[in-house]
């Protein structure tokens, strides 16, 4: 997080993390599509001619709040191949929040814990303990045969702490909760950490909700946090 | 990257570290200017936002031109410049600057993600409608130049033509920048990537070296261990092969069959336990690298004979077969013999140990031109012969065989292919690897070979000088 109290701009990391394949830019594309004409910024892809992220992906966002801070969220994915462990080190360095995309698929069971074991790792690696950084799981794919089913994500997702969610982000289906949740969680997080209500007079549930709105999903934030199962999210 | 600290990836992706100069090609913007040109007929130019000129039009416009001829004509050409530089412009809301005769610029912020970088320029060029209303600054113009000439190249559009063209060029040059900042960054991310693999693998490669710095001194100590055990093994081993033998002359009295018999065995075994000792000394000393070598000629095919001749009773009590022969005439070798000698032994004993009753060990010395073997040669090989004379001596027998995927292994210590045979046949598992070590100390080669049908062929090959 970066505070710039001059010019009132509060910018935050956001990083979508997984395993090769998971459909992380994806996420970003639809969040883009998502975005109303003037909070999107352009969506800067580094990537290899077969489509493969080779750094990163960026998608800068800036919302207004009413209380005059300007909020930039910047929205990164990090390669997910195996071999590019140091660039996703480098990224995911001073994360506020991570997104973790999984492929529902049975098949990838195995490369998404493999993944976020790495996540750990790298966080681990910044002296950052994974249980202290906001975090949301998004089973993706939910559209494709053989995956893991509903009752079992939501079974196992009640022994963990993070709120997950179910998505097909090639059709933008649960990528704005997603990242709405993502985005509230980190808020939970700076505010416990920064004061920034008292600070700016920041209402983070109305700015969240704000953010939802202009994303495309005019919900209550508080209907908006029920589309997770497990880790459950406060304000419900 | 003058700096020397790698900037983090927030500060790479904040568009506020850098200016128009960094994302531009300031080299490849005249050409576009000028293509700008050839298209709509107005001149370009590109400032950064500290006010300098990025990129302007390749020769100076007419007007310019015609200002620049006389001092009244330059004054004004400044201050419309100064004004140009100065005045106060949004990306939405372009100011017009008059020149002079009706022309004059149109000028507008260039921005980029929301932030202002420099500005864009067009003109001179004419309005159609004089919308805005001229200044009416009067400039007189000496009698020799032409106005109507100037002023003809002048362009002519109307101020919504100006503005679409101001919007278009806009657009472009943000496109360019945004293309800009994406090389930039990613160049950066690569770098930085290479330094995070590179400080990764330094990393790894300082715990690798203390590891094997480690095991080295540990196998020092080991080595150092065993040269001394060794040692104080032997001193009591001698006292006891010693006064066993002095039993058995009857130098304390006679002795009895029993007595000879248990006697016997108490020195056969010491013996037996002194060559085990040797051995490791040798090994030790081999590894160590204390022992030199005593070189003179050798005669290996007499060598070979010798060894055969030495050891036949051993082949004999194990109804082997067991015969040296030399082919061809033999050069003398210039090598330690004792240590020749050790070689051939171990190798023909080994063969013997490892063939079965009815089996055949033969010894075979010989003279060959070989091949330089791939792999097996140093830097400036290729100026020698690929042709080199060696002497190979060959121990063939008709055993056990050796799998060809632990024929490298076996030269090592205590290495024995199946650990069931050593218990039948016994031995340290030292032979082979003091084998090694010597060939390798006379610049040879030792390797195994299949003897088909069935058995093993060592071949020790000694390079002739």
């Amino acid at each position: 997080m970066q505070l710039d109290f001059s010019k009132k701009q509060l910018t935050i990391k956001l990083v979508y993390y997984g395993a090769a394949l998971s459909g992380k830019t994806t996420n970003l594309q639809s969040l883009h599509e998502a975005a109303s004409g003037d909070s999107k910024g352009r969506l800067m892809t580094l990537d290899t001619k077969d489509d493969r992220t080779l750094f990163f992906d960026l998608l800068p966002l800036t919302f207004n709040d009413k209380s005059g801070l300007a909020v930039r969220v910047k929205v990164f994915t990090v390669p997910g191949q195996v071999i590019h462990t140091s660039t996703r080190r480098l990224v995911v360095q001073g994360a506020d929040g991570v997104a973790f995309i999984a492929d529902s698929r049975l098949s990838e069971t195995d490369n998404n814990t493999e993944s976020f074991l790495d996540l750990q790792r790298n966080l681990q690696g910044q002296g950052i303990e994974l249980e202290k950084m906001p975090l949301v799981i998004q089973f993706n794919k939910r559209d494709l045969p053989n995956i893991r089913s509903q009752a079992e994500i939501a079974e196992m997702a009640k022994m963990g702490r993070e709120p997950v969610y179910l998505a097909i982000a090639t059709k933008g289906v649960g990528v704005v909760p997603c990242f709405v949740g993502l985005l509230y969680r980190t808020w939970e997080q700076l505010e416990a950490t920064h004061g920034l209500s008292e600070k700016f007079g920041f209402d983070g549930p109305e700015f969240v909700a704000d953010v939802a709105a202009k994303l495309g999903d005019p919900r209550p934030l508080r209907d908006i946090l029920a589309d997770s199962v497990g880790g459950g999210v406060h304000g419900r | 990257m003058g700096d020397s600290r790698m900037k983090t990836l927030e500060e790479l992706t904040m568009l506020e570290q850098f200016s128009l100069e960094d994302l531009l090609d300031r080299r490849a913007l005249p050409e576009m200017l000028s293509s700008f040109q050839e298209l709509t007929g107005v001149p370009a130019r590109i400032y950064s936002l500290n006010s300098g000129l990025l990129a302007g039009p390749k020769s100076a416009p007419p007007l310019d031109a015609l200002l620049e001829g006389f001092p009244d004509g330059r004054r004004r050409l400044r201050d419309t410049i100064h004004e140009v530089l100065s005045v106060g412009v949004t990306v939405d809301d372009p100011a017009w600057v008059e020149c002079a005769f009706g022309a004059g610029y149109l000028v507008s912020q260039l921005d980029h993600d929301g932030r202002a970088l420099g500005r864009i320029v067009l003109g001179p060029v004419r309005m159609k409608e004089a919308t805005q209303g001229f200044s009416g600054q009067v400039i007189r113009l000496p009698e020799d130049k032409s106005l109507e000439l100037s002023l003809e190249e002048v362009p002519e559009k109307t101020l919504p033509e100006c503005k679409d063209l101001l919007r278009f060029f806009q657009r472009t040059l943000d496109v360019l920048a945004y293309s800009g900042f994406k090389a930039h960054l990613a160049s950066s991310m690569h770098l930085a990537t290479v330094r995070e693999n590179f400080r990764e693998l330094t990393d790894k490669n300082t715990k690798l070296q203390s590891a094997y710095d480690r095991l080295r001194e540990l196998d020092r100590l080991k080595s150092n261990f065993l040269a001394t055990v060794s040692h104080e093994l032997r001193t009591p081993l001698t006292s006891i092969i010693g006064y066993s033998e002095m039993l058995l002359e009857g130098i304390s009295g006679e002795l009895n069959e029993e007595q000879r018999e248990f006697l016997g065995t108490i020195h056969q075994k010491g013996e037996q336990l002194l060559e085990l000792i040797k051995s490791l000394l040798d090994l030790s000393k081999l590894e160590s690298g204390t022992m030199s070598l005593r070189k003179g000629n050798v005669d290996c095919g007499a060598l070979a004979r010798d060894v055969a001749t030495t050891l036949a009773p051993t082949a004999r009590k194990k109804n082997v077969s067991l015969a040296a022969s030399v082919n061809g005439e033999l050069p003398l070798y210039n090598g330690d013999a004792e240590r020749l000698r050790q070689i051939l032994l171990n190798l023909t004993e080994n063969a013997i140990k490892f063939t079965p009753a009815d089996g055949s060990v033969e010894i075979e010395v010989r003279l060959v031109e070989q091949d330089v073997r791939p792999g097996t040669i140093s830097s400036g090989a290729v100026l020698g012969s690929p042709k080199r004379r060696v002497i190979e001596i060959r121990v063939a027998d008709s055993g056990i065989g050796i799998p060809e995927d632990q024929r490298e292994r076996v030269f090592d210590a205590f290495y024995q292919v199946d650990n069931s045979a050593t218990r039948e046949v016994g031995g340290s598992g030292l032979g082979l690897s003091i084998v090694k070590r010597l060939v390798d100390a006379h610049d040879g080669q030792v390797y195994i070979e299949s003897n088909e049908p069935r058995g093993t062929v060592f071949v020790v090959s000694l390079p002739c000088k």
